[in-house]
C-alpha cells in the first residue's frame, strides 16, 4: 500500500481529511489519523516538512511547570510529556530525559519585592521559601518527581552555574527531542501508512457549502474534502478566515537561539539549566541552557514581538540579550565556540492559549491554532485531542489492522560500531566516503536522504536529515560536495541546486560566463 | 568481510597539505622508511591546489611559485620515496596512546598504530555566526576559501555582486579573483583600523583593481530570506561597536567572509594534546612535539602562519623530530618556558625542552609599530635580535637562535636559563 510524496504530481480530486500545515502539530495529527484511515492528505507551502516554526524550536519537551494553571496548553503539556516515550517509539527518534535545573539566584525576586526587606530575610525567602513554592506549584500542575537542591548540590551537578546560585529545584521530566526530525518521522510514518504529502503547495482558499467545508483550493489545484484540519501555525488565522471559521488573530513572536560546538561543549551542562525569575515580564519562559540530543550546548530562546510573520532574522540586540542573560547564569560559557544562531516565529493568539476545536461556524473545519511553546511537548496530547474531534466528524473509530507504527530508518554511520561500519562499506563503498567532516556523515547517507520517503531536494533538506553542514565549519568544507551529490542524484545541473528552494540559488553559473556576457554586451554596443 | 591489516608504521602523518608533505619528507630524509600519510581529500596539497595566484616559495625556494607549483614540488619528491599515501581517507579518532582509526571506501575501517604521529590537519575558516553577523540566513553567505575552491577548482561562480568582509589575505585575493571573473566587488570591509592581510596583497589585489578597502567598518545585517539581497554596513567606534547613524545598505547577492582561520584541533584534543588558548593550537617545544610524548604538530594546526614557507619549515622540524624520536628515543628534560614580552601576542614554540639545539621562534606583534627591534632574551641576556622598519600583526616574525647563540647568552647570564622571552622594543630606546 504505502502513501506517497508527490511534489509534481497533481493533487487528488478528493480526500477524507485534509491537514493544512506540516509542522509538528500537523505531522502529529497526520500520523494519528493514519492509524484509522489512509484517506488523508497533508499540504504545506514550504519545500519541506517542519520548515518554519518547528525547525527553529529549541527542542525542549517541557514538563508544564511554566504554564498558567487552567489553560489548555498547560493541561496538554503535562499530558503530552507523559505520553512522549510511547509517542516516539518505533519512529527512530531519540528522546533524552535530561531534566531541568531551575536555579534560584538573587535576581529571582524582583527589586520591587526585595528592595525594602532586610538582606537576611531575602536570602531566607530565596533559599527556603521559593523552592518550596516551585515544588508546590509543580504538584498542583501534576508534575511528578521534583526535588529541592542545595547550592552545593547544584554545583555538583552543574559546575558551571553561577556562584550566585542560592538554591535549586530539579524537574526530572524535562526532555529533549529534535523537533524537525520528529515532525519528519511522524510525516514519514503517516506516508508509509497511506497518507499523501504535498509540499510547495499553498492553500489560497477554502470553499464552504451550506455551512460545511467543501474543498481546499491551492496554487496547484483543488481537493474536495469533508474534513479540514487547520494546523497552519503562524498563518492559522488567515486559513481559518478563508473557511469563515476565524475570529482570532496570530501575533507573531520571534525567538532566537545560539548553538555551540559540541566538541567543546559536550559536557558543559548535563541537564537543561534555567534561572528562575519570578514576576518577570515577557511571554517566554525565559529560555535556558540545554544540551541538544547531539551534545551541542544551546542557549535561548528570546521572545520579541514582531509584526512580520516571515521575520526569521536575528538582531544584534537579541544576541546581546542572550549573552547578558547567560553571562549571569553561566559566567564562563564558551562564547568563542558558537557555531550557529537561528530564530523562528511563534504563533500565539491574544489569549496566549491553544485553540483546538471543531468550528461552530463551519462544519467539518477544525482549528489547531495558537500553538506555540509548549507545542512540541504537547504534540502527542494535541494529536490525541484532535483525533477525538475527528472521530466525532466521521473519521473511523476502529484502528486499522494494517497500521504499521514502525518507521524504517537508514543507518547512521556516526552511531555504528566499527564492525557494523565495515559490513556497510563492503556492501556500499559510499559508506566509506565521509562528506561532512565535522559531523561524520557519509556519501551513502546523503544519497539515502535524497531518495528518502520525503526526498531531500535542496541543501537544507539534506542538512536536516543527515547533519551535513551542521557542524563547526558550517558547510565551508562540505557545501560543494553536498551540492554535487544532489545534482548527480537528481539529474540536474549543479547551478540548479538551491539552499532551501525558491530563489535560494547557490551558484550563479560557470566561471567565465560573466566575462562572456560582458563581451556580448560590448559587442552589441 | 574485508581482510583487515593493521598498519604499524614508524610515523603516521595526519593531513597531506604542505605541512604533512614537509614533515613526511623530512622524516624520510632523516632515516624513517615506514611512513604513512593520511589525507581526507582526493589529492595531496591541502589548500594549495586552489591557490592559483603566485607568491609562494620566496623563502624556501627563493623563487615565486603558484600554490599548485609549490605543492607539486613536494608531491614529486614524495613519489620518489616509499611513503604510503592514503587518499580519500578520513581519520575519525586518535587515542592518547596514538592508535588511529580511519575510514575509506576501499578498505573500510582502518587501524594505524604508529610509533609516532605528526598532526598536520591545517585550519578552517571562521564562519558567519562566529563573528556574530545579525540578519537572515540566506544562500550567498560564503567563506573566502570556499569561494576560491568553487571558482578555481570547480569552475563555478558563487555570486555576481560581491561584498567582502574581512581583509585577511584570502579575502583580498578573492576580491581580485572575483573581479577577474567579471563579478562586481563593491568593496572590502575591515572592522579593525588596520588591514588583516599582507601589504603586498592590499596593493596587488585591491588598489590595482580600484576596489575600495574600508577600514573600521563592519556588516551589521544580512538581508534576504532566500538569497542575499544586500547587506547593511556601518562604521565602528574604537571599541569596535557599530555606529547606528553611519549604517548604509549595499545591494549585493553575495557576502564573502574572510574573518579568520581556526586551527583544526579536534583530533589533537582526542589524543589528549593540550591546546594553547592564544594560538588555538597545541603547545609545542622546539621540535614541534606536543605535550603528549611522540605526538608532533606542525603548520597551521599549531598557529595560522602567513606564509606557506614557514609552514614547510615548521613541518621539517616536526618531521626530523619524529624521526629522532623513533630512531634515538629521547627523554624530555624540564622544559623552559618561552614567554611573550612587550608587543608580542604569542610565540611558537611555547617551550623549549632542550637548550642544546637550534630553535626557530615564530611570533606576532599585538599592534603595528615602526622602527623596532625584535629580540629573544634568556633571563636578561640577549640571544638574538633583529631590527624591523615596520611590524604588523598579520605578519609572522621569526628569529633563529643557534646552539652557540643560546650558549653565549647562558654564559652572560652566569646561571642556568630558566625562561626565555621574545619582545619587540623601540629601536632607539633599547639598551
Amino acid at each position: 500500500m504505502g502513501g506517497s510524496i508527490q511534489q509534481s504530481a497533481p493533487l487528488p480530486e478528493s480526500a477524507g481529511v485534509v491537514i493544512i500545515g506540516a509542522g509538528i502539530s500537523g505531522c502529529s495529527i497526520a500520523r494519528e489519523v493514519s492509524r484509522y484511515t489512509d484517506d488523508v492528505v497533508i499540504l504545506d507551502k514550504e519545500p519541506d516538512v517542519a520548515d518554519e516554526t518547528t525547525k527553529a524550536n529549541n527542542a525542549e519537551v517541557h514538563s508544564g511547570i511554566g504554564e498558567k494553571t487552567g489553560t489548555l496548553k498547560q493541561k496538554l503539556n503535562v499530558k503530552g510529556n507523559r505520553m512522549y516515550d510511547e509517542f516516539v517509539e518505533g519512529l527512530g527518534i531519540v528522546l533524552k530525559r535530561q531534566g531541568l535545573l531551575i536555579v534560584i539566584t538573587p535576581r529571582t525576586l524582583p527589586d520591587s519585592i526585595t528592595g525594602w526587606l532586610p538582606k537576611r530575610v531575602v536570602h531566607w525567602l530565596l533559599e527556603k521559601v521559593v523552592p518550596r513554592l516551585v515544588i508546590r506549584n509543580g504538584k498542583k500542575k501534576g508534575i511528578p518527581g521534583q526535588t529541592i537542591l542545595s547550592r552545593e548540590e547544584i554545583f555538583e551537578r552543574e559546575p558551571h552555574v553561577t556562584r550566585n546560585a542560592i538554591a535549586g529545584v530539579f524537574d526530572p521530566t524535562y526532555g529533549l527531542v529534535s523537533p524537525y526530525k520528529l515532525a519528519m518521522a511522524l510525516a514519514e510514518n503517516a506516508i508509509q501508512n497511506g497518507a499523501k504529502l504535498f509540499l510547495d503547495t499553498e492553500v489560497t482558499d477554502i470553499k464552504v457549502e451550506d455551512g460545511a467545508v467543501a474543498s481546499v483550493v491551492t496554487d496547484r489545484g483543488e481537493i474536495r474534502a469533508p474534513i479540514v484540519v487547520n494546523a497552519a501555525g503562524v498563518f492559522s488565522d488567515k486559513v481559518a478566515d478563508m473557511a469563515g471559521a476565524g475570529g482570532f488573530e496570530i501575533h507573531p513572536r520571534k525567538g532566537a537561539s545560539l548553538l555551540f560546538d559540541r566538541d567543546i561543549t559536550a559536557d558543559y551542562v548535563h541537564s537543561s539549566v534555567a534561572e528562575f525569575r519570578m514576576f518577570h515580564k515577557g511571554h517566554s519562559k525565559g529560555g535556558g541552557a540545554m544540551p541538544t540530543a547531539e551534545g551541542n550546548l544551546q542557549l535561548g530562546p528570546t521572545a520579541i514581538e514582531t509584526g512580520d510573520r516571515y521575520d526569521t532574522s536575528i538582531s544584534a540586540e537579541e544576541i546581546e540579550e542572550i549573552f547578558e542573560r547567560f553571562y549571569y547564569l553561566l559566567p564562563d560559557f564558551p562564547r568563542s565556540a558558537i557555531i550557529s544562531a537561528f530564530s523562528g516565529i511563534r504563533a500565539p493568539t491574544a489569549e496566549e492559549d491553544f485553540i483546538i476545536e471543531a468550528s461552530e461556524k463551519t462544519r467539518g473545519f477544525v482549528n489547531v491554532a495558537g500553538i506555540q511553546s509548549p507545542g512540541l511537548a504537547a504534540a502527542p496530547a494535541v494529536a490525541e485531542m484532535v483525533i477525538g474531534i475527528l472521530h466525532g466528524l466521521g473519521v473511523p473509530t476502529t484502528p486499522r489492522a494494517d497500521f504499521d507504527p514502525v518507521r524504517p530508518t537508514p543507518p547512521k554511520f556516526s552511531e555504528l560500531t566499527e564492525d557494523e561500519r565495515d559490513v556497510l562499506i563492503e556492501d556500499d563503498p559510499a559508506f566509506g566516503h565521509i562528506i561532512c567532516r565535522c559531523e561524520t556523515v557519509t556519501e551513502a547517507e546523503v544519497v539515502s536522504a535524497i531518495h528518502g520517503t520525503i526526498p531531500a531536494k535542496n541543501m537544507d533538506m539534506v542538512k536536516r536529515r543527515t547533519r551535513v553542514g551542521m557542524g563547526r565549519c558550517q558547510g565551508g568544507f562540505c557545501g560543494f560536495r553536498c551540492a554535487e551529490i544532489i545534482a548527480r542524484e537528481r539529474g540536474i545541473p549543479i547551478t540548479e541546486v538551491t539552499k532551501d528552494g525558491g530563489d535560494s540559488w547557490v551558484f550563479a553559473g560557470e566561471t567565465k560566463h560573466l566575462l562572456a556576457a560582458e563581451a556580448t554586451d560590448e559587442a552589441e554596443q | 568481510m574485508i581482510a583487515k591489516k593493521k598498519r604499524t608504521p614508524q610515523l603516521a602523518v595526519i593531513g597531506g597539505g604542505p605541512a604533512g608533505l614537509g614533515a613526511a619528507l623530512a622524516a624520510s630524509q632523516a632515516g624513517l622508511d615506514d611512513i604513512v600519510i593520511v589525507e581526507r581529500d582526493i589529492e595531496l596539497g591541502g589548500i594549495l591546489p586552489q591557490c592559483i595566484h603566485d607568491g609562494f616559495g620566496s623563502k624556501v625556494f627563493k623563487e615565486v611559485l603558484t600554490g599548485p607549483q609549490y605543492a607539486q614540488r613536494y608531491i614529486d619528491e614524495i613519489e620518489k620515496t616509499n611513503i604510503e599515501v592514503l587518499l580519500n581517507t578520513m581519520v575519525l579518532g586518535i587515542s592518547p596512546d596514538r592508535a588511529i582509526t580511519a575510514v575509506n571506501s576501499r578498505e573500510g575501517m582502518i587501524r594505524i598504530e604508529p610509533e609516532t604521529v605528526v598532526l598536520a590537519m591545517g585550519c578552517r575558516e571562521r564562519s558567519r555566526h562566529q563573528v556574530f553577523i545579525p540578519g537572515y540566513r540566506p544562500a550567498g553567505v560564503i567563506t573566502a576559501g570556499a569561494a576560491q575552491r568553487d571558482i578555481n577548482i570547480e569552475g563555478l561562480m558563487p555570486g555576481r555582486k560581491i561584498v567582502i568582509l574581512g581583509s585577511g589575505d584570502i579575502g583580498l585575493i578573492m576580491a581580485r579573483r572575483f573581479t577577474l571573473e567579471g563579478a562586481h566587488v563593491e568593496g572590502v570591509y575591515e572592522i579593525m583600523d588596520h588591514p588583516g592581510g599582507l601589504p603586498r596583497n592590499i596593493v596587488q589585489c585591491c588598489y590595482d583593481y580600484d576596489i575600495p578597502l574600508r577600514l573600521s567598518h563592519t556588516v551589521t545585517f544580512i538581508h534576504g530570506k532566500k538569497r542575499v539581497e544586500g547587506v547593511t554596513v556601518a562604521h565602528v567606534d574604537e571599541d569596535l561597536k557599530a555606529l547606528k547613524d553611519t549604517e548604509r545598505f549595499i545591494d549585493c547577492d553575495t557576502l564573502v567572509l574572510s574573518v579568520g582561520l581556526i586551527p583544526e584541533n579536534e583530533l589533537s584534543r582526542h589524543a589528549g594534546v593540550e591546546i594553547d588558548p592564544v594560538t588555538a593550537g597545541p603547545f609545542v617545544d622546539e621540535r614541534m612535539e606536543t605535550t603528549v610524548d611522540g605526538v608532533f604538530a606542525c603548520g597551521n594546526v599549531v598557529n595560522v602562519f602567513d606564509l606557506v614557507d614557514y609552514v614547510t619549515r615548521s613541518s621539517e622540524v616536526a618531521g626530523r623530530g619524529a624521526a629522532e624520536y623513533v630512531l634515538q628515543g629521547r627523554k624530555r628534560e624540564a622544559p623552559v618556558k618561552v614567554l611573550p614580552g612587550r608587543n608580542v601576542k604569542y610565540v611558537v614554540p611555547q617551550f623549549v625542552s632542550d637548550l642544546g639545539r637550534d630553535v626557530d621562534f615564530y611570533f606576532r606583534v599585538e599592534h603595528p609599530e615602526k622602527a623596532v627591534t625584535a629580540r629573544v632574551l634568556a633571563g636578561t641576556s640577549p640571544v638574538k635580535s633583529k631590527k624591523h622598519k615596520m611590524v604588523h600583526p598579520p605578519e609572522m616574525l621569526t628569529a633563529s637562535a643557534t646552539v652557540a647563540d643560546i650558549a653565549e647568552a647562558a654564559k652572560a647570564e652566569g646561571r642556568k636559563i630558566d625562561s626565555l622571552m621574545v619582545e619587540v622594543v623601540d629601536s632607539g630606546k633599547q639598551a
